[in-house]
This record gives structure tokens, C-alpha cells and sequence, in this order.
């Protein structure tokens, strides 16, 4: 078989192509420098197809001559493994970042140690009844006890109050999260469209590269939000299932990649979500359980501080045995919210003691100051509560920051892998531009011979 | 080999930047307001320990003006008892003077006419009040415990008590029955009833009278004499035990201040070099993060 004399020119054209395809990769990649989540591409080059010459070899067998360079595809630079361990970190942090959030707001509300917490407001209580022990019959004595008492009620309602509140916050988030109109389902609307799209690229034997890209972004923004785990669908390539917030195999996917997104591939709403779906979700949903969580303890303490002041305190106040109502008063089980001054005791008929003069129940209000249980036991537990929330809040800063780190960790490891930089794309810019030049050079070589050929063969003479 | 690219260092360098400026945060706090611990999470045992210690400290400052509080009173009532000593050694001299037989009836009714000036100059004495309140009343602080009327004793025994340390607790009061007991009517053998005897048996005149003038009334006025004494020793202890009480609560709130702060202070020299160390390394890491990020091949290429 013989060679045709345009194979130079042809091989020429498709290195001309290939770098030019290159270049427009390259281009590609300088214009998505910053583009969040964007892998890199590269072009797959392959030397072409060659062309068996039959006989002529140096032990009279065939031959095989190049025909340049084909673009084979064009891949995205990413490592899948390292996917999965950004993802894990992220529903770390979500985790651990809203539980920061939220427990730092309850640290603030404490406003301990200072001068205007409730353990300053308790130590004025106690000093409120000194003074009226110290002027049994004074008028201002006993409105400052008063006073100093509804303060410090206030105050415990208002921290109790504010707890409760971080509570309905963290459940508000939740449900803005997972309702109908929320990002949950934004994100699935948005990956079951991808999967189509996707999908059907793959079908036609194409890489959507860019796609994927985007789809990998909103598997990271869901997987901060709670457990994420993705599966490949075996009937249609390119389409992901993609499991949220559980675990379990058998448990219905927020996606399913077999389905198009117009035919029903993001599951039923609303979601309901398991008791520990991770994440930012199980960050919010431990703050907001008003049996167990973080938060709920803390109102159970604080309602345990309010209980141990009031009996403490109607104890001393009735210990005469002469009186009939008591000082503090509050719902069962709900003391936290509802302690207040008794609204019989006045400062008319608040007791200082068992006469006019007498100063014998201020005396002895005034001695519980600091005393432990079973006396008083309010400060000590009030003290211990907030060394608790201390302790608790530097723990989930601990944990946040943790996760902060392994997660930069692994983005890092991530962009090291599939960011673009701006150096390698100079470097490639200049040798795919190169090649061009050359390409186009050899096709004027070529261009000379045939015009050797066309031109000047057979003229001899002339 | 890890490949470094543009936006990892864009990213570690705005990361970097941003740990020293939390830190240099923390140390400014720290610096502007003087604590080392603003919240529990700061350090959550030195954060109780800051509220029990405060908790002390309050309790020890409002110990303090208890026992100021309760130094005035014992001071009004050491003053009013150590008048009443006088007027009832006043009264012995008259007594001694009126038992003479040889007195005439004329001076020795104007003995008892003084013995009454005395009574009724005891019984104002026993009204003293401190802050508006009867001292000598018992609890009934309210009502004057004498009256010009009568000699009986308007006021109550109850005593009146100071919280001068955590759960301690000392009375301050003596009440006018312990001294000046309440007339005739109440047969105490206390000032009233002595002076008034005194003053009957003076101007009865008969050598009966005088004879007891001379004998149950004087020996019954040095019991008298020596119980006031001793009332106004007793309120004289109790001021002692107040001043010490009062030496010993400025030696804990020294002591307790200086824990707390201890707990609660920001050593300043300390802050004030970190703060200044953080200062330079954040300067430092903008200077650098400007150098990194400016150069690429871009520059280098025609």
C-alpha cells in the first residue's frame, strides 16, 4: 500500500487541532482560576491511528507510519477518595459549628463572671435581707429586699427565657432547613437535574466534566448539612444515588439516580429526619430536643438552682412558724420561668422577724449567703452550672476548631490536586502555542514539497 | 510532590491571617479590660472558682458594715449605760447623805426631791434611741421603753443580733428591764425600785424608815451599781468581739481580693508582650501574604 502525499498535511492539520484544542483548554481553566469547587482539565492526547504499510521493512514485513496526534478527551483532574474525606469533615463542622453558635449566644446570655450575672444578683439578695437584719423597721430596707428578690427572679426567668429561646432558634433553623422551600430540597432538586444532565452526556459517550463539578459542590454543601452517602446507579452511567442523613441501605434516597428528576428522583416530602442524622442538622436537633439536649439540661439545672433557692429561702421564711405564706413562689416543674416574689409578700408585710423590732428571719435569710445544701445550695449549684456551660462551650469550640483544621486539611489536599494554577497553565499555554507553531510550520514544509512537486517537476529547462 | 496553586495560597495566607487576628483579639480583650477570664469558656474552673470567690467577697463587704452598723449601736448603748452608772452613783451619795438622823425633814425632802430628778434623768437615759430606734427597748424598737407617767417598762425582751461573720451572729442589745427593771410595781430591786423606795423611805422620815434607808436600800443600791457595771462590761465585750470581728473581715477581703484577682486578672506585663508579639507576626504576615501573592510567571513573560 502506498502513501498518500497529503498524509503530511492531513497529520499536520490534526496537530494544528490538538494544540488548538489545548489551548482552549487551557483558556478554560486561567477563566475558572476562582471559581469554587472547579477541578482543572487536561486533554487526553493520543498518537493517532498509524498506517500499515504492507512489505518494504527491513525483513521484507510491514510497516506502521504515525498520523499525528488525536484529542482522546478531556478529563477533570480529581481524586474521588479525597471527596469522601472532605465530606466526613464537613458534617463534622456543620455539626460542630452550630453547636458553637448556639451555646456561645447561652455563654453571652450568662454574662458570668461580671458583676451583672445571677451569682452577682444572688449575693445582693442575701446582702438585701443583711441590711433589713440591720434595720429590722426601715421602710427603704424592706422594699430593697423586694427589689433585689424580683431582680434576681427576673433574672433567673430571663436566662431561662433565653435558653428556651435558643432552643426554638435551633428549631426554627431546622425546619427552615428541611421544609418544602428549604435548601435540603433545593440541593436535590438541583442534583436529580444534574444526574439528567449528566446522564445523558454519558450516553452519548461524553465527560460532562463541568457538571460534575457542580454536582460535587452541592454533595460538599449537603453533606455539611447532615450525613451524605452516594451510590452509582448500575443501569445508567454517569447518574448518582444519593443517600441523606441515614445510614441505613434499605432507606429511601433523597435522590435516586435510576429516576429522571421529572419522573419522581427526589423522594417524597416532608423528610423525617432520623435522631442523629449528623451535621448541621444533628448539631441543630440536639440543641433544640427539649428532652435531652445540651440545652434542655441547662434549663433542668437552672430550674434545680430556682427550686433549691426557694425552698431554701420559704424555709427560712416560715421557720417561725408564724407565718403563713411564703417568700418565693413558682409553677412545679417549670421554676426557672415562673419564680417570682409570692405576690401576698409586700414590703408592708414582708417579715423581719417576729416583732416590730425583731430581726430574727432577716438574721437568719442573711446566714444562707454561700451556704451549701442542705441548707441553701443555690449558689453552689448556680456555680456549678456555669462552670458546666464553661466547660461545655470550650469543649464545642474545641471540637469546631478541630474539624475546622482536618477539614482545610483536606481541602487543601483536594485543591492541591484540582486547583488550577496559574503557573502550569502559563507553562502549558507557551508549549501548546508552540506546538501550533510547529504544526503550522510542518504544513508549510509540506506545502514546499508539493509545491517542489506541482510546480518544478518536469520543467527541467525551462 | 503537593502542587501549590494560586488559590491555596490565597487561601492559607487569608487563613493564617485570620487565627493571628482571633489571637491578637484575645489579647486586646484581655488588655482592655484588665481579665483574664471574660467567660466561663476562658477557663471553666477558674470561672467558678471566680464565682464563689465573689460570692465571698460580697458576703465579707456586707459583713462589714454590719459590724459598722453594729459598733454605732454598742457604742450609743455603752455611752447611755455608762450615764446611768453615773446618775446611780449620784443617787448612792444622795442616799448616804439622807440617811444622816440628824437631817432636817425640809432637806431631806429635797434629797428625795433630787433622787426623783435622778429617776426621771435615768428613765430619758433609757429612751436613748440610735437611728431613730430605742436601743434599750429590746425589739420593740419602735416605742420609748419609759414613760414620765409610769415606771413600768413599755419595751421587750428580745434580743437584738448582728450577723458578723458567715453564720455568726452576736446580740447587741440590753433592754431597760435588766436595767433599770420596772418600778416598785415590778419589785425587781432594779434602779426604779431601789431609788423609789429611797425616795419613800426619806420622806417618811421615822427612825423605821431611815433604818432601812441605811441598810436594804444602800446594800440593794450597790447591787445596782455593781449590775450596771457589769451590763456595761458586757456591752464592752461585745465591742471588742466587733472589732476584732472587724480586723478579721478586713483580713479576708484583703485575702479574697487578692484570690480573685489571682483567678480573675490579667497578668498585665504578660498580655502586654503577647499582644505586642501577635502585633508584629500579624504585621509580618501581611507584608509576606502581599509579597506571595503578587508575583506569578504572568510577570515574567513577554
Amino acid at each position: 500500500m502506498s502513501i498518500g502525499s497529503f498524509l503530511g498535511i492531513e497529520t499536520a492539520r490534526r496537530g494544528l487541532v490538538a494544540q488548538q484544542r489545548a489551548l482552549d483548554t487551557t483558556g478554560h481553566n486561567i477563566a475558572n482560576v476562582s471559581t469554587p469547587g472547579y477541578s482543572r482539565q487536561g486533554v487526553a492526547l493520543a498518537a493517532g491511528r498509524p498506517l500499515s504499510i504492507a512489505g518494504g521493512g527491513p525483513q521484507g514485513g510491514g510497516m506502521q507510519i504515525g498520523t499525528g496526534v488525536d484529542v482522546v478527551n478531556y478529563q477533570r483532574v480529581r481524586d474521588t477518595f479525597l471527596d469522601l474525606q472532605f465530606r466526613a469533615q464537613a458534617m463534622r463542622l456543620g455539626d460542630a459549628s452550630a453547636r458553637t453558635r448556639s451555646l456561645d449566644q447561652v455563654e453571652l446570655a450568662l454574662a458570668e463572671p461580671g458583676d451583672d450575672g445571677i451569682g452577682a444578683q444572688l449575693g445582693r439578695f442575701w446582702s438585701g435581707w443583711s441590711d433589713l437584719a440591720n434595720a429590722p423597721e426601715a421602710g427603704a430596707a424592706r422594699q430593697s429586699v423586694l427589689d433585689r428578690a424580683g431582680t434576681l427572679a427576673a433574672s433567673i426567668n430571663a436566662l431561662d427565657a433565653h435558653l428556651s429561646g435558643v432552643q426554638a432558634g435551633a428549631r426554627t433553623e431546622l425546619d427552615v432547613l428541611v421544609a418544602d422551600t428549604g435548601d435540603v430540597r433545593a440541593y436535590a432538586t438541583e442534583l436529580a437535574g444534574l444526574n439528567d444532565s449528566i446522564a445523558a452526556a454519558a450516553a452519548r459517550g461524553a465527560q460532562a466534566n463541568d457538571l460534575m463539578d457542580r454536582r460535587d459542590t452541592v454533595l460538599d454543601k449537603l453533606s455539611a448539612l447532615a450525613q451524605v452517602r452516594v451510590e452509582d446507579v448500575p443501569g445508567r452511567p454517569g447518574a448518582l444515588t444519593v443517600f441523606f442523613a441515614d445510614v441505613d441501605p434499605a432507606a429511601t434516597p433523597l435522590v435516586d439516580g435510576a429516576t429522571p428528576a421529572d419522573a419522581g428522583a427526589v423522594r417524597a416530602w416532608p423528610l423525617t429526619l432520623p435522631a442523629s442524622p449528623g451535621g448541621q442538622l444533628g448539631g441543630l436537633a440536639a440543641l433544640a430536643d427539649t428532652s435531652s439536649g445540651p440545652v434542655a439540661q441547662y434549663r433542668a439545672e437552672l430550674a434545680a438552682v430556682a427550686q433549691t433557692l426557694m425552698t431554701a429561702v420559704n424555709r427560712a421564711y416560715t421557720a417561725d412558724g408564724t407565718v403563713a405564706g411564703n417568700f418565693f413562689s413558682a409553677a412545679a416543674g417549670n421554676e426557672a420561668a415562673t419564680l417570682a416574689v409570692d405576690p401576698a409578700v409586700t414590703a408592708g408585710n414582708l417579715r423581719a422577724g417576729t416583732g416590730a423590732g425583731s430581726n430574727t428571719t432577716a438574721l437568719r435569710m442573711a446566714q444562707l449567703r454561700g451556704r451549701p445544701a442542705p441548707e441553701n445550695g443555690a449558689d453552689d449549684a448556680y456555680a456549678a452550672l456555669v462552670t458546666r456551660i464553661g466547660s461545655e462551650v470550650r469543649a464545642a469550640r474545641r471540637e469546631e476548631v478541630h474539624a475546622q483544621v482536618l477539614s482545610d486539611a483536606v481541602e487543601d489536599r483536594r485543591q492541591s490536586t484540582s486547583s488550577v494554577s496559574l503557573d502550569e497553565e502559563m507553562t502549558d499555554m507557551i508549549r501548546f502555542q508552540r506546538g501550533y507553531q510547529a504544526s503550522a510550520r510542518v504544513m508549510s514544509t509540506m506545502d514546499d514539497l508539493l509545491d517542489t512537486l506541482i510546480n518544478r517537476t518536469g520543467r527541467v529547462g525551462l | 510532590m503537593t502542587r501549590i496553586t494560586d488559590g491555596m495560597m490565597v487561601r492559607t495566607i487569608l487563613r493564617d491571617l485570620g487565627s493571628l487576628e482571633a489571637r491578637l483579639r484575645t489579647s486586646q480583650e484581655r488588655a482592655a479590660t484588665g481579665k483574664d477570664i471574660t467567660r466561663p469558656s476562658d477557663d471553666p474552673f477558674r470561672a467558678g472558682r471566680a464565682l464563689a470567690l465573689r460570692s465571698e467577697l460580697e458576703g465579707i463587704r456586707q459583713q462589714q458594715t454590719n459590724v459598722g452598723e453594729a459598733t454605732s449601736w454598742s457604742d450609743t448603748t455603752d455611752g447611755a449605760i455608762g450615764r446611768l452608772g453615773e446618775t446611780a452613783l449620784r443617787a448612792r451619795e444622795l442616799i448616804v447623805r439622807g440617811a444622816t438622823d440628824t437631817m432636817s425633814p425640809t432637806a431631806r425632802e429635797a434629797v428625795a426631791a433630787e433622787l426623783d430628778q435622778l429617776i426621771a434623768a435615768a428613765k430619758q437615759e433609757a429612751n436613748t434611741a440610735y437611728d431613730g430606734r430605742s436601743v434599750f427597748a429590746g425589739t420593740a424598737t419602735a416605742v420609748r421603753p419609759y414613760r414620765d407617767a409610769d415606771d413600768d417598762y413599755h419595751g421587750d425582751d428580745g434580743v437584738i443580733a448582728r450577723e458578723i461573720g458567715p453564720g455568726v451572729a452576736i446580740g447587741i442589745n440590753a433592754t431597760g428591764r435588766q436595767l433599770l427593771g420596772g418600778g416598785v410595781a415590778a419589785g425587781d430591786d432594779r434602779l426604779l425600785h431601789v431609788l423609789r423606795d429611797a425616795a419613800a423611805h426619806l420622806r417618811a422620815g421615822d427612825p423605821a424608815a431611815l433604818s432601812a434607808l441605811r441598810t436594804s436600800d444602800l446594800s440593794r443600791m450597790d447591787n445596782v451599781v455593781d449590775g450596771l457595771s457589769q451590763a456595761r462590761a458586757a456591752v464592752g465585750a461585745a465591742t471588742n468581739r466587733l472589732e476584732i470581728a472587724g480586723q478579721r473581715l478586713a483580713l479576708a477581703e484583703e485575702t479574697a481580693t487578692k484570690l480573685l484577682s489571682d483567678v480573675e486578672d490579667a497578668d498585665m506585663a504578660r498580655t502586654l508582650i503577647d499582644l505586642t508579639t501577635q502585633r508584629t507576626a500579624y504585621e509580618a504576615a501581611l507584608r509576606a501574604g502581599a509579597q506571595i501573592v503578587q508575583p506569578s510567571l504572568l510577570d515574567f513573560l513577554r
